[in-house]
Parts: structure tokens; sequence; C-alpha cells
């Protein structure tokens, strides 16, 4: 505890508040179900796979064990491969500013990518190889994979958020010409 | 149709629970995928024909933000639905969908809730519900309020270790016919009392297990009720009524807030078959049954209760299930279920059910 003086109150007394630092720190034990952790060994192996719905034939990559569209559970054997290929349906340019944990020091991106074969995006993907102005929808990008020798699960989560970045550093554009709305008009997300 | 009716002819019609397990390789929306198509189902419904969905979890059980938003992919949330989340036990769920249905536009909604204690520690994680400044810096666990409390009901020679003890023991033997409770068997009380404490002078078995699962219910109103299910568990009333947070502030050996909980929703002190308590620790079962004047020979926590099964942010809503249960399947005419919220009994809800 500590005591910290404020500015003077308009009568022109000083002001004194008690000020008690409360740091919480809680321990989680993020246990991946199988769905995801099928998806991170094969992701360490260089592939990437989602769950094919028997319903719909929405492919959801990573895979959640349902679709949410129909509410059916999906499992391994509903499981397929996709491109480390794609097209990028949505992105922000992040200029950071410096708070508490905040490693990056220079503006970075944050896109979705949808992979050919896929119905969902790869969330929160950085994009390289590419001045952020020239960033735009319907652009054909590739993953940039890490040396094998120094991908790690760091960062995967089934908590709904993290990200591949520890085994995908980035996507690049590929060279192609830019995708249609059509092929992602539905799969921004 | 638009449905009319009163504010007692909201009926439980359909229900379903997972096991609780100590440690669930499942999320909590993976968990919560066949529990919710199996109450719709059971109700004879359609997802698309439900009314209202309303949902009750705590996203610090797993850390994960907004959790409860993907919780919502379960129950089918495409095309767009009617849906709202309480951060409290599913019982509190049950509440405002029974509110929602009072408006008298609807005639079906959907609760469910769910809870995965396995990727925390509980002991480290429930202080910080208490106050912050007086006793979440101390760190003061659930287990060590508990015992305050059970100290305080033994001082006002309210309840003996060996009463403490008989909870137990009928709880977990009670559990055996539960095919979703976690802690069950035979307990001998005097082998019990020769344990150890854990916080003096509770055991650890006094204690709840710590549990992942989920639960999910389908409430409907008057006609659309007896179309759907031969013997609806109507709700006769249901009510919630909270303390103050400081526990230092309230009598521990008894609970105002659910005697008055279970006034207003027209508990009279009459008849009852069975009585489903959501007591986590021993001693609360106690405080409850004195507070709530039930009469001698009602059965409580036929189901084990919460010491054979304890999924937080479920437990709650899982008593309303298991008494539903019981009337619908026609073992029981009248029936009051309790969930609790906060820190020993700090919040109570009671809902009197009944067959017709
Ligand atoms: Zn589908």
């Amino acid at each position: 505890m500590s005591d910290a003086t404020t500015g003077a109150t308009t009568t022109g007394t000083a002001k004194q508040h008690l000020v008690m630092e409360h740091l919480v720190s809680l321990t989680y034990r993020d246990a991946l179900p199988p769905s995801l952790d099928r998806f991170v060994d094969r992701l360490l192996e260089g592939h990437i796979v989602g769950h094919r719905c028997p319903s719909c034939s929405r492919v959801y990559v990573p895979p959640r064990g349902y679709c949410p569209m129909c509410v059916v559970p999906t499992a391994a054997d509903h499981e397929v491969e996709v491109s480390d290929r794609g097209i990028l349906t949505g992105f922000t340019v992040i200029t950071p500013i410096a708070y508490y944990g905040q490693q990056e020091t220079e503006p970075f991106v944050h896109a979705s990518v949808r992979l050919d074969g896929a119905d969902t995006t790869l969330v929160g993907v950085e994009i390289t190889g590419v001045p952020h102005d020239e960033l735009r929808m319907g652009l054909r990008v590739k993953a940039v994979w890490k040396p094998e020798s120094e991908r790690s699960t760091e960062g995967i989560s089934s908590r709904g958020w993290g990200g591949v970045s520890s085994v995908i550093d980035s996507f690049e554009p590929t060279g192609e010409p830019d995708a249609p709305p059509d092929e992602y008009r539905d799969h921004v997300f | 149709m638009a449905a009319t009716g009163t504010a007692t002819d909201i009926a439980v019609v359909g229900w379903a629970q997972t096991p609780a397990v100590r440690r669930s390789p499942s999320t909590e929306v993976q968990l919560l995928v066949p529990t919710i198509t199996d109450a719709i189902a059971m109700a004879g419904l359609d997802r698309r024909e439900i009314g209202f969905t309303c949902s009750g979890s705590c996203d610090y059980l797993t850390g994960g933000p907004f959790a409860f938003v993907q919780n919502l992919e379960a129950s089918g949330a495409w095309p767009p639905i009617a849906e709202s989340h309480v951060e409290m036990d599913g019982a509190w769920a049950l509440y405002e969908a029974w509110v929602r249905l009072q408006h008298g536009d609807i005639d079906t909604a959907l609760v469910f809730s769910s809870g995965k204690s396995s990727a925390s520690e509980p002991m480290e994680l429930w202080p910080h519900q208490l106050d912050p400044y007086y006793l979440a810096p101390l760190g003061v666990d659930p287990a060590s309020l508990a015992g305050l409390q059970a100290r305080a009901l033994l001082d006002a020679g309210k309840a003996t270790e060996r009463d403490f003890a008989e909870v137990v023991a009928r709880s977990r033997r009670n559990g055996r016919a539960n095919p979703n409770a976690q802690l069950t068997g035979e307990a001998d009380v005097d082998a019990l009392l020769a344990e150890p404490y854990l916080r003096e002078p509770l055991r650890r078995h006094d204690l709840p297990p710590i549990g992942d699962g989920a639960a999910a219910l389908v409430l409907a109103r008057g006609a659309r009720a007896r179309e759907l299910c031969a013997r609806p568990a109507w709700i006769r009333g249901i009510d919630h009524r909270i303390e103050p947070h400081q526990p230092g502030m309230r009598d521990l050996t008894t609970s105002t807030s659910a005697a008055l909980a279970a006034r207003k929703a027209g508990y009279d002190g009459g008849p009852l078959d069975l009585a489903e308590l959501h007591a986590p620790f021993s001693p609360q079962e106690i405080v409850l049954r004195q507070s709530l004047g039930l009469p001698e020979g009602t059965e409580v926590n036929p189901s084990g209760g919460a010491l054979a099964a304890n999924v937080v942010m479920v437990a709650g809503l899982a008593r309303v299930i298991e008494a539903a249960a019981r009337i619908v399947d026609g073992g029981a005419d009248r029936a009051l279920a309790h969930a609790t919220n906060g820190q020993l009994l700090q919040h109570n809800l009671v809902c009197v059910l009944e067959g017709e």
C-alpha cells in the first residue's frame, strides 16, 4: 500500500487517497480437445487439416468438432486436408502503442485468410512481402512455414484466441491474379 | 400463434445433462452440442421453433474471454436467434427465460449452462469473486470460508460434525442411482469422521468434487407444454434473493435470502415429495433445510446433490432438472429445487414444481 496525493480540492486542501496494489495471477491448463490436438500434430508436420460437415459440407479449419450451422458433431472421420494457399479476405494494420505486455514496435497486420478448400478463415495471421498500402481483399497468398526445427505449439489455444504463428511465420503474395469477390464474399470472418 | 397465460403455466418439458467428470477433453461448446440437441429432441421440438434462449456460464473458469459467445454456436444461432446470457449458474438463466415467457408472445424457451473447472485452480480462482479490499487480497479460498460457516454452525449448536458426515454419506449413496454423478458409493459415517481435517472442522469429503459438464432444459407454456409432454413439470413459483457480499455482515448459520426466495416462490412449508438443494459444502445442506423449513420426511437430494456432482455454473440448473425429472416420470407430485451463487449461500433461488 502507498499514499498518493492528488491535486488540491476546490477548498484548497490537498486530498489524500490510499492506493492499494492488487496484482492478480491465475493459472490455466489449456488441454486441447482431440479435434485441435490432431490439427496441431498435422500442422507441425506441415499439413493443414479441417473437418467437413457431414450435413452441409462446409469445411472448418481448424476443426471445431462440430458444425455451428447444422449443430452436428464432427470427428476424425470428417477430416480433410486443405491447401496452404488461399485468399486474403480481410485485414487490419495495427500501429502498436506501448502498453504492458506489448512486444510489437512497428505497424503489423492481422489478416484473415481463406485457404483453398476451406469455408472458414485462419484469423490473426501476418502478411509479409507486400507494402501495407497495397493490401487488399482478394489478394492470393501462401504460407511461409517456419523451418521444422523452429516450430512450436506456443500460442495455440482452445480458448478462442491465439493462432498458428508459432508454425507459420506469415503469408505472402503468390503473384497470381487477385481472386474475384465471389470466391470469398460469404467467407470473410 | 401468440401465447397467453398466467405466471404459473410455464413448465419444464425437456432436458439433458452430461456426466460430471474431473477432466473432460472437450471444450464447453463441444460439451453443449449434444446436450442441447438431446434436450430439444426430448421436448419434441425443432431448434428453429425455440422462442428465446438463455445461457449461464463463467469465462473465468477456462480463461477464455467471450467463451459464452462461442457456446451459443451449440444452440444453432443461425439464422439469428433471440438470446441472452448470465454470468451465473444456469438456474438464473432459467429465471430469465421464465421472465421472458411472461411477456406472452412466445411459448418455448431453451436454457443451457456449462462449466469446465479443470482448466483452472478453483482454490486460486474463487477468491477473486470476493471483495477486492479485504478478502480477495488474503486469498481466502472457498473451503476456508465454508470452514468458517461450519464452525459457526457448530458453535450455535445447530449441527454436529456427525451431521455433516451423514449428509455426505447420504449424498454419495443417492448418487449411485444418478448416471451423471461423479463421486458416489457407500460411505460409513464413523469412517468419514476418522478422516483428517482439510479446513477444520471440514474434511475433504465435506467439499464438493471438481467437475466439468453441461446441462440444457426446455420450457414451454400452457397448451404447448401439454402438447409436448404427457406430464409437464409446472413451475408454480420461482424467485431469487441476495444478501450482502461481505460474509462478516450476515449470520452464516441461517439463510435469510433462501427463506425469502422460498416464500416469494409460493412455498408455504407444506408437504414436498422431494427437495433438490444446491449445497456444495455439507454444512450448507443443513443451513438450507433449517432455513427453508422443509417438513420431516422430505426426501433431500435423491440425485446425490452437489456433493456427488458439482459442475460450477451447472449444478443449480441440474437441481431443477433432477426435480423436474421426478415429476415428469410420475415419481413425485410436488418438489422444491434450490440453486445458489456467490460465496457461502450469498444468493439463492427457489423453484417450486408440481405435476398435475
Ligand atoms: Zn454443417
